[in-house]
């Protein structure tokens, strides 16, 4: 009975109601469409970030995140391989790393090596896809090694050319070695392109004295969220073979902090666009409440108890929100489903956007958080100060109320 | 307080004057000095026995080596026979490896100095700054203790500012007759790192001297690296192409 008349009363005052409507919508879809572009783009950043040489995910040797030395092995590594088996994984490639000097001629820089599968490499990590000069490294290679473009460029390489890898091996005797440069990267994270070389992990583990152990296995999976949600059974896979696994944020945890530290700038931006469009509704909805002043009058002289009254106003309230929310989740899943497809551009973003290993485009991406939370706090704030006009209407005497302008 | 500090070390100087002897066992940088004149003289030859304990196991290496004045020194590794042919050479601030297998001379990059030589407690840091500790710190002499019927000064090192150092600060002990005791390595948080002990002292080369020196690391515990110096002759004289980078690649 009640709930159809504030129904009813809703649309007593067509335009008003739509443009209330059409405010609630708006707002929502904006938030709704904004939410899942921040949320799509973390996801983006860490596809580029992780994808690009950690993996998303990687089993380590106990206190090898600490102190990264080349005598924290995984001995066991072909049983950690299996993790592959694991809902949510798709690859996992071995690796081993190290500290050298890299010299030609006069010139000598330090640099990480890292022993690389090359065949399985290259479903873990997008590096091979960044190879601006040679190729990646082959399956056959061994004396080769590939580098960053900054690296190479110090040490005056050019394809062809020999480099003198001088490290310390497993024993610590001195690992020395001559590979030929076969591939150039360039990432446009200088930090890896002055500092990063990869070689076979064959000759590798011969150079440095290793047996066939490695330090680390990385996995990665055809989504960024299968492997999230298949943290548990991966660190029970680690635990099983003595080793630890980390995750994202383990492996990257400025990552993190950078993701933590955006959300918490954009929070205090949501808040202010939600409590603007609560009391611009709520302000228009006083103010009918006010010109209706002699209708309740009415309605409690034939009978209505001024409690009735209130909840009628409040439940037109709770309508109007409700309506005008669904109405802006429907527009905004919608566009950000569209957009899901095709993805934004960010024109002059590009560099900005490299230092994390995005590329061109993001991709919004909706989920039920990012769908529902802003309209759902919009909703209840509605709800929770519609008691302001409900208290007013409380107070109402019905000969006073009827005799009111 | 300035004035007073500068009236004091007028005093002192005074003092100088009257009682050199005095004043030199007072002054931090006159010990150091003297400590590291009886470490290197003039210049050094040794042969010198070096073991690594790590966490994987135990290796035994035996090396000769020279040094001309502070900042030239040649270390040649003799045996074991894998690593036996490699040497280092510091001249000045540079400092070259050699690697027989490779047959090639490497000047290391300054990235690469606080690396551990040959996979010991010990980088090339130590090798190339141990003398640049009296120029590039100032020194105060915390306390003077007695160990053994010896007098053992302890002086604490603080980098002077805008000098590129490794350490936030260092404590070096100094025994009376310029034996150097032991050091311990502070960073820039006042917390300890690693320290170096003189496990055994006799008189070698017609000098004290510490013949056994064990550095180890706080953070690998059980891990330690000792240097013993077999044999040494000081202020004797060489050829000056010893310290040269052919010499380096090829010892005639």
């Amino acid at each position: 009975m009640l709930a159809s008349l504030a129904w009813r009363n809703i649309w007593r005052q067509p335009v008003r109601s739509i443009l209330s409507l059409i405010g609630l919508a708006f707002t929502s879809m904006l938030l709704v469409f904004m939410l899942s572009f921040q949320l799509g783009s973390y996801d983006t950043m860490k596809i580029g970030a992780l994808g690009l040489f950690d993996g998303f995910g990687q089993f380590q040797p106990v206190g090898y995140d600490d102190d990264p030395d080349i005598s924290r092995l995984l001995p066991e590594w072909e049983a950690i391989l299996e993790a592959v088996e694991i809902k949510g994984v798709d690859a996992a490639t071995p690796r081993a790393s190290s500290f050298a000097i890299m010299a030609k001629d006069e010139t000598s820089f330090g640099a990480a090596v890292i022993g690389v599968d090359p065949a399985r490499e290259p479903l873990v990590s997008n590096l091979s896809t960044t190879i601006i000069e040679g190729r990646y490294l082959a399956p056959e290679d061994d004396a080769t090694i590939i580098m960053g473009e900054g690296l190479a460029r110090n040490l005056g390489l050019v394809l062809g050319d020999t480099v003198i890898m001088l490290g310390t091996g497993n024993d610590g005797a001195v690992a020395a070695d001559v590979l030929e440069l076969v591939g150039i990267f360039s990432t446009g994270i200088s930090a890896i392109d002055r500092q990063i070389t990869q070689m076979p992990l064959t000759r590798f583990q011969e150079t440095y004295n290793l047996g066939n152990a490695v330090n680390v296995v990385a996995i990665r999976g055809a989504d960024f969220k299968g492997v999230e949600r298949a943290a548990t059974d991966l660190r029970a896979h680690a635990t099983e073979n003595g080793v630890v696994y980390l995750d994202w944020k383990e492996l990257q945890p400025e990552l993190e902090q950078m993701i933590i530290l955006d959300i918490s700038s954009n929070i205090m931006f949501y808040i202010i666009m939600v409590v603007v469009v609560v009391f611009i509704l709520l302000n228009t909805l006083y103010m009918s409440v006010l010109e209706r002043t002699r209708e309740f009058g009415g309605l409690m002289a034939i009978g209505m108890r001024p409690r009735q009254i209130g909840a009628m106003v409040w439940l037109e309230l709770i309508f109007l929100s409700l309506l005008g929310t669904a109405i802006g989740i429907a527009l905004g899943a919608a566009l950000v489903i569209w957009l899901e497809g095709v993805g934004i551009e960010i024109p002059g973003a590009d560099e900005v956007m490299a230092q994390w290993g995005m590329k061109g485009r993001i991709y919004p991406d909706l989920s039920f958080l990012s769908a529902t939370v802003a309209p759902a706090v919009i909703v209840l704030s509605i709800v929770v100060l519609g008691f302001i006009p409900y208290r007013r209407i409380l107070g109402l005497e019905p000969v006073s109320a009827m005799g009111a302008a | 307080m300035k004035y007073i500090t500068r009236r004091n070390t007028l005093k002192l100087g005074a003092a100088a004057l009257l009682f050199p002897s005095v004043a030199l066992a007072q002054d931090p940088v006159a010990i150091l000095d003297a400590a590291f004149d009886n470490w290197r003289a003039t210049s050094s030859h040794a042969v010198m026995e070096m073991t690594i304990r790590t966490a994987t196991g135990i290796r035994n290496l035996e090396m000769e080596s020279w040094t001309l004045g502070d900042d030239k020194a040649l270390v040649r590794f003799t045996a074991p026979a894998r690593d036996a042919g490699n040497a280092t050479l510091q001249d000045g601030n540079r400092t070259y490896v050699f690697n027989p297998r490779l047959n090639q001379v490497i000047q290391l990059p300054a990235s690469a100095m606080s690396q551990s030589w040959m996979g010991s407690d010990f980088s090339y840091d130590d090798l190339a700054k141990s003398e640049s500790v009296v120029s590039d710190y100032t020194h105060t002499l915390l306390q003077t203790r007695s160990s053994g019927g010896h007098k053992v000064y302890v002086i604490q090192s603080i980098p002077k500012r805008g000098v590129p150092v490794v350490w936030g600060s260092l404590v070096v002990s100094v025994r009376d007759d310029y034996v150097l005791m032991g050091q311990d390595f502070y960073d820039q948080n006042g917390q300890l790192v690693r320290s170096m002990v003189a496990d055994r002292v006799t008189t070698l080369g017609g000098r004290p001297y510490p013949v056994q020196l064990t550095m180890s690391s706080v953070a690998t515990p059980g891990q330690w690296t000792k240097i013993v110096t077999k044999s040494a002759e000081f202020d004797v004289s060489f050829p000056t192409y010893l310290f040269t980078r052919s010499n380096l690649q090829n010892p005639r």
